[in-house]
């Protein structure tokens, strides 16, 4: 395998005696775009601070592209931060260009390459308004396209779809498809679920400092029990006796959850069901989502942590 | 190096682009250039006709008053049409009495006594000519005064017309004109003592004092002349010894032999600093509040977490410091070049009317003054050297506590003691041209934090080498610590959101990473 774009290795962030971010370690393949997930206060933003060496960790080691710092690597590393700004007295184009000339590019490079940034994603007849006068959605598109103006190797986003429109989502989410299309490597932190699903390769859940996952999202969904969902005015106590199942919850009037064990076949319920004389109104039998996984994972933790 | 440029040339060219700056660099000059001259344009054509009734009871005052107003009336009105005929080219009547400049008489020259002795009265009728607005005219009394009557009868009929309630017939100068003042000279003025029965001067303008102050002059004269005659004094005896003054001469003994004058040269070498001093000061401060305003800026939208991932703390910080540093020296020599320009080209002016031998007025040399002491004197190296030196350290305190403030609120509270150390220069400012070298001053330059100020103040006054190379050699090296112990706090600083830390906090880290 090709060398990962990102290692992290035993990291530690502690501010004073706080501890942010405990012996995290994790692995970013190149080519791959990798999710970031936690819920608030989890040490995602410090986590990225650190891989980009705008902090210091206080022990453990990170390796990006090749380099012990990100800064000997800045002009091949691209990022937008949580908190979105621009300046405001600058035109949309400068600010692109002028955020590519601090990442290497030559300022004629830098200038060429902002116009054919923001015409290819719907900016054009932006590209001499102020920053100020965008809306805030532009404006979070205008700092996007900042931060891939140089056409970097790995592009970091800390969640990069919050204050977006739906249909703003898509083409932010398409902009990201398209990177790792290229060979690029993203890296993106969010607490939707949704687009983590959609999206990501590979991916990582922290709570409170610690990885509590690492892996495919396919991966993710196995931590979890399969579950099926049925509706029925009938007694389906039978259904519990099964082998393949481990245990039958109510979930509400006339709603039962069945929760599976590993190689059970939903087809047993159905078949048992029409064998017992159990009338079914619904039957459903769906993969728990990232959304469950990250509830059983971080749910408990997430409700003490405080909000920093 | 280049990040250090490309940051510095943001900085700079997002200041450039705003009205402020453009505007700071125009008016100042525009300011400087209209106070010179204001006070004359004013005098002249500022203010309008002012109308007052001059009512002489005692009956032997007023000719005297009026004569003395006249004769200033006169010569202003002489002065306007000597000006008149100097326009080039000269005005057919006056053509005659006008010798056009040349090569080694550039300035125009008007004999008008030729003129009036043979226009005779009419002297002012002049083709284009207008006669220039009186200051002051003197109208009859209303109709509904009357002039002979007890003084409080006078005055409570005046009060509505000095109110403006009610206004004078449209005389030639203005077409609905307000009673301005009126002047009321009881009967026994002459034989009154001091305050017994004073001149009563109605007006409700209480700034304009020019006529009551000339009406004062003139009676003071005359009552002066009276009782000087009473005692039997010859006027003539009098006005001679009151012409005498105890001679004294100003020596500066640090001045070559046969020069030891004191003249204006040296007035203005002394307090010409104080104006440096003023300039250092404002631009400091302006330029500081600058890069203060712009850190806050980047760490409130949080940019600045952007570009720290693009440079690193230290080439921002420094980056930042250069761009504003080149906005304030771009003000800096426009306003001292426009200065200099202007004492140049005024300087021009003077000297070839000083060629012509028309009378130089005493400030006439002022222009040819300022040349010589930027010339001459370490006045504008000693500016660019302080205001860099004193830029550096300012600016890094400055943008320091930028960094350590999530709002412009904050950041103020941490300004408030620096302000007042700042203050400091500004109250020692009139003490140090008197003491160049005195205790005081020499005290006071040794504080790195006020050295280019005191030192700036004392430069034209020779100061000892020791206090020249010492204190620079000590600002310099408090410079390099404020960058050192500046870029820590900063790098720390700049990512930190909510309150500013407390103190403490800061020396440990200026201690530890």
């Amino acid at each position: 395998m090709a060398q990962p774009a990102l290692e992290l290795r035993n990291v530690s962030k502690f501010y004073g005696d706080f501890c942010a971010v405990n012996d995290l370690s994790l692995t970013v393949p190149a080519g791959c775009i990798y999710g970031f997930l936690g819920p608030n206060g989890a040490g995602k933003t410090t986590s990225l601070r650190m891989i980009l060496d705008i902090l210091r960790p206080t022990s453990g080691s990170i390796r990006i592209l090749g380099a012990e710092s990100a800064l000997q690597v800045r002009h091949r590393i691209g990022y937008l931060p949580e908190e979105k700004g621009l300046y405001k007295k600058m035109k949309a184009w400068s600010v692109i260009a002028y955020f590519a000339t601090l990442k290497g590019l030559s300022a004629a490079a830098a200038r060429t390459r902002a116009f054919e940034l923001l015409e290819r994603y719907g900016l054009k007849d932006f590209a001499h308004a102020k920053t100020e006068a965008l809306s805030k959605g532009m404006g979070q598109k205008v700092q996007v396209l900042a931060s891939i103006a140089h056409d970097p190797e790995l592009i970091i986003f800390d969640e990069p779809f919050s204050g977006l429109d739906p249909v703003n989502q898509g083409v932010l989410e398409e902009i990201v498809v398209d990177l790792r299309n290229r060979g690029r490597t993203v890296l993106f932190s969010t607490h939707v679920m949704q687009h983590a699903e959609r999206l990501c390769d590979r991916l990582v859940i922290i709570g409170g400092g610690r990885r509590l996952f690492d892996g495919t999202v396919t991966e993710a969904r196995r931590t979890l029990p399969r579950r099926v969902r049925i509706e029925t005015d009938d007694d389906p106590a039978a259904l519990g006796r099964l082998p393949g199942v481990a245990s039958l919850n109510s979930g509400g009037p006339g709603v039962w959850e069945v929760e599976l064990l590993e190689q059970a076949d939903p087809q047993l319920i159905l078949r048992t069901c029409f064998e017992h004389s159990i009338r079914l109104r619904a039957f459903n039998a769906a993969d728990p989502s990232l959304h469950d996984v990250f509830m059983k994972l971080v749910g408990p933790s997430a409700r003490e942590a405080s909000f920093r | 190096m280049r990040y250090l440029w490309l940051v510095g040339w943001r900085e700079f060219m997002e200041n450039a682009r705003t009205k402020g700056f453009w505007l700071g660099i125009f008016l100042f000059p525009v300011i400087i250039l209209v106070s010179g001259s204001l006070p004359v344009l004013l005098a002249k054509k500022g203010v309008s006709t002012r109308h007052y009734v001059l009512i002489d009871q005692a009956g032997e005052f007023a000719p005297l008053i009026r004569d003395s107003l006249d004769r200033r009336r006169a010569s202003e009105i002489d002065e306007a049409l000597t000006s008149f005929a100097r326009r080039s080219p000269a005005p057919a009547a006056l053509a005659p009495y006008v010798t056009p400049g040349s090569s080694n008489r550039p300035v125009t020259s008007f004999d008008l006594t030729g003129w009036k002795q043979k226009a005779g009265s009419n002297y002012t009728d002049v083709p284009g000519f207008t006669v220039p607005r009186a200051t002051w005219l003197e109208v009859p009394s209303p109709p509904d005064v009357a002039s002979d009557g007890p003084i409080p009868d006078i005055e409570n009929r005046l009060r509505p017309w000095l109110r403006g309630e009610k206004t004078l017939p449209a005389s030639q100068a203005s077409p609905n004109p307000k009673l301005f003042a009126a002047v009321i000279i009881p009967k026994d003025y002459a034989t009154a003592t001091n305050d017994s029965a004073p001149l009563r001067y109605w007006s409700d303008n209480t700034a304009d004092t020019g006529l009551r102050d000339s009406i004062q002059r003139v009676l003071s004269d005359e009552l002066r002349r009276r009782e000087y005659q009473a005692l039997g004094v010859d006027p003539a005896v009098i006005a001679r010894v009151e012409s005498r003054r105890a001679p004294v001469t100003d020596l500066n003994p640090r001045k070559a032999e046969g020069e030891e004058k004191v003249g204006l040269a040296d007035r203005l070498r002394q307090w010409a600093p104080s104006f440096f001093v003023y300039l250092l000061w404002v631009s400091i401060l302006v330029v500081s509040q600058m890069l203060l305003n712009s850190v806050i800026e980047e760490k409130s939208n949080r940019i600045i977490e952007v570009l720290l991932s693009s440079v690193t703390p230290g080439e921002l910080m420094l980056g930042k410091l250069l761009g504003v540093a080149l906005t304030g020296g771009v003000m800096m020599s426009a306003w001292i070049g426009s200065i200099a320009g202007m004492a140049f080209v005024q300087a021009r002016i003077f000297a070839s009317a000083a060629a012509s031998g028309a009378a130089a007025s005493n400030l006439a040399s002022v222009p040819t003054d300022v040349l010589s002491l930027f010339q001459t004197t370490w006045l504008l190296p000693g500016f660019a050297a302080y205001f860099i030196l004193g830029y550096i350290a300012y600016a890094t305190i400055f943008l320091t506590i930028g960094s350590l403030c999530s709002t412009l609120k904050d950041a103020q509270n941490l300004m408030g003691p620096l302000m007042l150390l700042l203050m400091v220069p500004l109250f020692l400012m009139p003490f140090i041209p008197k003491d160049p070298n005195g205790p005081i001053a020499t005290f006071f330059s040794w504080i790195p934090i006020y050295t280019p100020f005191i030192m700036m103040n004392r430069i034209t006054a020779s100061p000892p080498l020791l206090d020249v190379i010492g204190t620079t050699v000590l600002l310099v090296a408090f410079d390099v610590f404020i960058l050192w112990a500046c870029g820590r706090i900063f790098r720390l600083a700049i990512l930190r959101t909510g309150q500013p830390p407390r103190i403490v906090e800061l020396f440990r880290w200026l201690r530890n990473r």
